[in-house]
């Protein structure tokens, strides 16, 4: 294995990770917070509700009880909601269905042990940066995809009603979308559009 | 072994001596857990000293926390472990790599080479100084890692590519019996010591007496303890060692720590009359012993100890010329992963020409 020329980002940046901590005040608890806070993250506890996350949180450490499987966590799946990891102790299928619902990245067994929960915690920051950076290039992608689509459909208008080769029909457009300072998408949407209008 | 005959020559503890019962694990891992549990279950003992390298440290851990029994842990060791069941009385990296770096990347040059044995613990002394030259500029020549076992030719094939570099200090992760096979290899090279020193976390003056005081001479070394160290406890503990093993035999850092820890223990036995290591882990954090190096104190949330970081060269008799020292007892932090150099290793004006004639 190639080792990195530095220490990744996400183990330089831990000192000042904010998490916060769903969990009642057990022994769990207490040997989560006291290895949070040799690692020296910044650490929050609350149980069982948490109505809205405190600013900056960027980790979410949550104990999965029977007790507090219906409580509702609004900022839970919300885009701006950072990665959570389950602390798990059952392994009946509604746990496990209640971990799987977290899109969680690593899990910590209970009991909690000193050893193992850095590495939870490097493995799920990094999977959850992957994961949302690889959704925001799927995004682009599909945006990308829908211009792509309408300007061929444009293209394909022009072609027909003026009788150009495709390459001519789209230089056309594009000439038009610099003249009136528009992207070319738009400009090919407003032709689709009027297009449809007129061939009803 | 001194430590367990002063305390029990001294009435023992609670009336009663302190026994060691000893056995060898011959460097093996896989030893160092049988005979763990043999140690336990068979001579029903509660409290293990000992453990050099890393991998018997990580053999021992289960085993000691399975049984609750308690391991102190003598040696500087890389960091990022927690147990319960584990006193860790050695240097972490904050109290021995970083002195080391800042005092080196400051007073001689951020251009390196690094030489280690190939083990974790050189690879995570290694993270760090990297991360420490590339912060400040500076530039890291090469990064070798010899076996364990690696014989004297494959240390001069190192010393004689390393020498090519021209680094402005080479920085050695070397363990055991590589360590004097890696000073020969740069005497032999003809590196000069007070211009292109090896720094080491790891070399004390165990190593220096194998490979005798010509070849040490001008190389500089980061610990929480050396023999010449002046406090009234050091001078005093090194007379007792040196009557009872002998005039010619040196002190060094894990030799302190194991001292130090033993008192230590029998002072938490004494609070409680038991070895209970239940009992043992309620009084254990927090307390404190003057120790040789000066006083330490057992951290209250993660096991390790607070001690006195110092830079030390060696000077002709093969003894520690402290040329920078903490000024006043460090934390020990195992899990800080982003390092900064320690403001007093950057503003320490050693005198660092050379003692002496040229030689």
């Amino acid at each position: 294995m190639k080792r990195a020329a530095q220490t990744p980002a996400i183990l330089r940046d831990l000192r000042s990770l904010k998490v916060v901590v769903i969990h009642p005040r057990d022994q769990d608890c207490e040997e989560l917070l006291a290895q949070l806070q040799r690692i020296g993250c910044d650490v929050e506890v609350c149980w069982p509700r948490l109505d809205a996350l405190p600013c900056n949180t960027g980790l979410v450490i949550m104990a999965i009880r029977p007790e507090a499987l219906s409580v509702d966590y609004p900022w839970l799946g919300t885009s701006t909601s950072p990665p959570v990891i389950p602390v798990v102790t059952y392994e009946n299928p509604i746990t496990i269905e209640a971990v799987l619902q977290l899109n969680a990245f690593a899990t910590i067994p209970s009991p909690v042990r000193s050893f193992g929960l850095l590495t939870a915690i490097a493995v799920a920051l990094t999977q959850f940066k992957a994961s949302r950076s690889r959704e925001r290039y799927i995004e682009r992608l599909e945006q990308k995809q829908a211009k792509v689509l309408v300007i061929r459909q444009a293209t394909r208008i022009v072609m027909d009603s003026r009788g150009m080769s495709e390459e001519d029909a789209y230089q056309l457009l594009r000439s038009q979308a610099m003249l009136k300072r528009e992207q070319i998408e738009t400009v090919a949407g407003d032709i689709v559009k009027a297009y449809e209008t007129l061939s009803f | 072994m001194l430590a367990v005959e002063e305390i029990n020559r001294a009435g023992g503890v609670s009336g009663r001596e302190i026994e060691l019962v000893c056995l060898d694990p011959q460097c093996q891992p896989r030893r160092y857990a049988e005979l763990a549990e043999q140690l336990i279950l068979e001579h029903r003992v509660r409290v293990i000293v000992g453990c050099y390298m890393s991998s018997t440290r990580k053999a021992v851990i289960p085993i000691v926390e399975r049984h609750n029994a308690l391991l102190f842990y003598a040696t500087p060791y890389e960091g990022f472990e927690y147990s319960r069941n584990v006193i860790y009385t050695g240097a972490a990296p904050n109290q021995n790599t970083l002195p080391l770096a800042g005092f080196m990347l400051t007073q001689f040059g951020s251009r390196v080479s690094m030489i280690g044995s190939d083990y974790v613990c050189p690879y995570e002394s290694n993270r760090v100084m990297s991360d420490l030259i590339l912060e400040r500029g500076g530039e890291k020549l090469d990064e070798t890692y010899l076996p364990l076992d690696a014989p004297w030719e494959s240390y001069l094939d190192a010393a004689k590519r390393i020498k090519q570099l021209a680094p402005d200090f080479i920085f050695s992760t070397v363990v055991g019996e590589g360590i004097p096979h890696l000073y020969r290899a740069f005497a032999q090279v003809r590196l000069d010591p007070y211009r292109t020193p090896i720094a080491s976390h790891m070399t004390s003056e165990a190593e220096i007496a194998i490979m005798g005081n010509d070849l040490a001479q001008g190389h500089i070394t980061s610990a929480t303890y050396f023999q010449s160290v002046g406090t009234a406890a050091n001078l005093g503990a090194v007379a007792r060692y040196q009557a009872r093993f002998g005039d010619d035999q040196p002190t060094n850092m894990c030799w302190e720590a194991s001292y130090f820890q033993m008192h230590l223990l029998a002072d938490a036995i004494r609070r409680f009359g038991s070895d209970d290591p239940t009992l043992l882990l309620r009084v254990l954090p927090g307390l404190e012993f003057d120790a040789p190096q000066g006083r330490v104190r057992i951290d209250e949330h993660n096991n390790h100890t607070y001690l006195h970081p110092l830079i030390g060269r060696v000077d002709a008799r093969g003894r520690f010329d402290i040329i920078g020292r903490a000024p006043e007892r460090v934390k020990a932090d195992p899990y800080v992963v982003s390092h900064s150099t320690p403001a007093w290793t950057a503003q320490a004006h050693p005198e660092l020409a050379r003692a002496g004639a040229y030689r």
